[in-house]
């Protein structure tokens, strides 16, 4: 008749979590760290000074101040002194293959999996709902997400086509006019963060992509709620394969670390 | 249901609609003048006029608006640069401050309808019902009026009114039009229905023979829905 004495214990002991100190400066980074990591803050671009960055993300110049020392650590700013000086995005900041393939490495095949049958769970409800929604504005503004715009996507960078393809997703979440769908599928790109960007450097998996977007678009275009789903549960299924591959890859190729935990 | 009661319901769900936009053109009006006697711009300058409206706005009690603010046109405040001043919530949380630093972030804003379709006509707008995806990720409508610096469009000044808003304070009034009566946006979408069955954003025309009401300046009323 009551809940059960765990869950509520556990609900209670969370009330009572200690409150992070150092949870704003954490956030500031978090956000410039995005930015970069989206593209909307670029190498070379230089960031509001500490007073303005404060006033503008209304914390104090304490904590910007920090935040910017922590960014400068991690090596993603510099500091040019003077006149001229400021703070900078560095000039390797571009979110890196490299740092997203360790991080692939470092997750277990099931977190890849899990996390793939979230994301694709939520996208094909997107996707079903958009279809008994759309009208044509809708459709014109999803077939504009299916190729980066420069040039038809010919020698598009990998980080340009994985910027349309996730606001390829976010617009079918908006299609469907769910709020709480599309802030899902914005937590879930943020938890893929820049695993999503491998794929998108085999041109091979791009064009995939594109072809199964199209067919998505097409779906929710003739108001066909069954095969936009079906169609984006492949898409979703092909990154996670494509993941899943160069995880095992990756993984043989690293001497030594399975076969000695092993024995 | 009751003729009696559909006219009186009808002018309340006019006074509701007309307060939204007579707010923002008083906000325009009063935004132009500003701009045409304040002397050299800057960010700051901006941020100081338009704040304090916002936060009566958005603070007022049983305040309809959940965000607001004012966008600059490129160029107001210098070559190929916008500007954003725009909060939201009972904690005027401001939004998207990093955009003003950043071109790329900034072309997504001059791109939306809400701000493209104003500066283009030099007419007020409103977009949606529509998932605002960057600012309040809620499921809103958003009311934007252009405004001027001489003959040259400035900017906009806009504010944001969720569905959730609309059907608080719309449905009880269309339940006294009519079963089946709603209130739809100029694209024939459904922002609150009295029928359980019609969603906010499905597509709908009025049954047959049903009255289509203007409301506002884009807004219908149909006294009854047909699922198009």
């Amino acid at each position: 008749m009551s809940l059960s004495p765990l869950g509520a214990s556990r609900s209670l002991a969370a009330v009572f979590l200690p409150i992070k100190s150092g949870g704003l400066v954490d956030e500031v980074c978090r956000r410039i760290e995005l930015a970069v990591e989206t593209g909307l803050l670029t190498s070379g671009q230089r960031l509001p000074n500490e007073i303005e960055l404060a006033g503008a993300l209304g914390v104090s110049a304490v904590t910007t101040r920090e935040a910017l020392s922590q960014l400068r650590g991690q090596g993603l700013i510099r500091t040019v002194r003077g006149r001229s000086g400021g703070s900078f995005i560095a000039d390797d900041a571009l979110p890196s293959p490299e740092r997203a393939r360790a991080r692939l490495l470092d997750l277990t095949r099931l977190q890849i999996s899990d996390l793939g049958l979230h994301w694709r769970a939520i996208a094909a409800t997107c996707a079903g709902v958009a279809a008994r929604r759309s009208d044509a504005a809708d459709i014109a503004s999803l077939r504009g997400y299916i190729r980066p715009a420069a040039g038809d996507g010919q020698g598009a960078t990998a980080l340009a086509w994985r910027l349309s393809a996730s606001e390829f997703m976010l617009e079918v979440a908006a299609v469907a006019r769910s709020a709480r769908l599309a802030r899902e599928i914005l937590r879930l790109q943020a938890d893929m963060g820049t695993l999503t960007l491998l794929p998108f450097g085999d041109p091979a998996f791009c064009e995939h992509i594109a072809e199964l977007s199209e067919a998505v678009t097409a779906a929710i275009e003739s108001h066909d709620s069954g095969a936009a789903e079906a169609r984006t549960r492949e898409l979703i299924q092909t990154t996670t394969n494509w993941l899943l591959a160069e995880h095992a890859a990756g993984q043989a190729h690293t001497p030594g670390t399975t076969e000695e935990e092993a024995s | 249901m009751n003729g009696n009661d559909a006219a009186p319901a009808t002018a309340e769900l006019r006074t509701l609609v007309e307060g939204i936009e007579g707010r923002i053109d008083d906000w325009a009006a009063a935004t132009t003048r500003w701009l045409n006697d304040a002397g050299k711009l800057s960010g700051s300058a901006i941020d100081k006029f338009v704040r304090p409206t916002v936060s009566d706005m958005l603070l007022a009690p049983g305040s309809n608006v959940t965000g607001a603010g004012f966008i600059a046109s490129a160029g107001l405040l210098g070559p190929d640069r916008s500007y954003i001043a725009w909060w939201q919530g009972e904690d005027l949380e401001r939004v998207d401050a990093l955009a003003n630093f950043s071109p790329q972030s900034m072309s997504r804003y001059v791109g939306a309808e809400w701000f493209k379709v104003p500066v283009a006509t030099r007419r007020p707008h409103v977009t949606g019902p529509y998932i605002d995806l960057l600012c309040t990720d809620e499921y809103v409508l958003t009311f934007t009026h252009p405004v001027f610096r001489g003959d040259a469009v400035a900017g906009i000044v806009g504010l944001d009114v969720t569905a959730q808003t609309l059907e608080r304070r719309a449905l009880p009034l269309l339940r006294r039009i009519g079963p089946r009566a709603a209130l739809v946006s100029a694209g024939g979408r459904t922002i609150v229905c009295a029928a359980p069955d019609v969603d906010a954003g499905d597509v709908i025309g009025p049954a047959e023979g049903a009255a289509a009401t203007p409301i506002g300046r884009s807004f219908t009323l149909l006294a009854a829905a047909a699922v198009a």
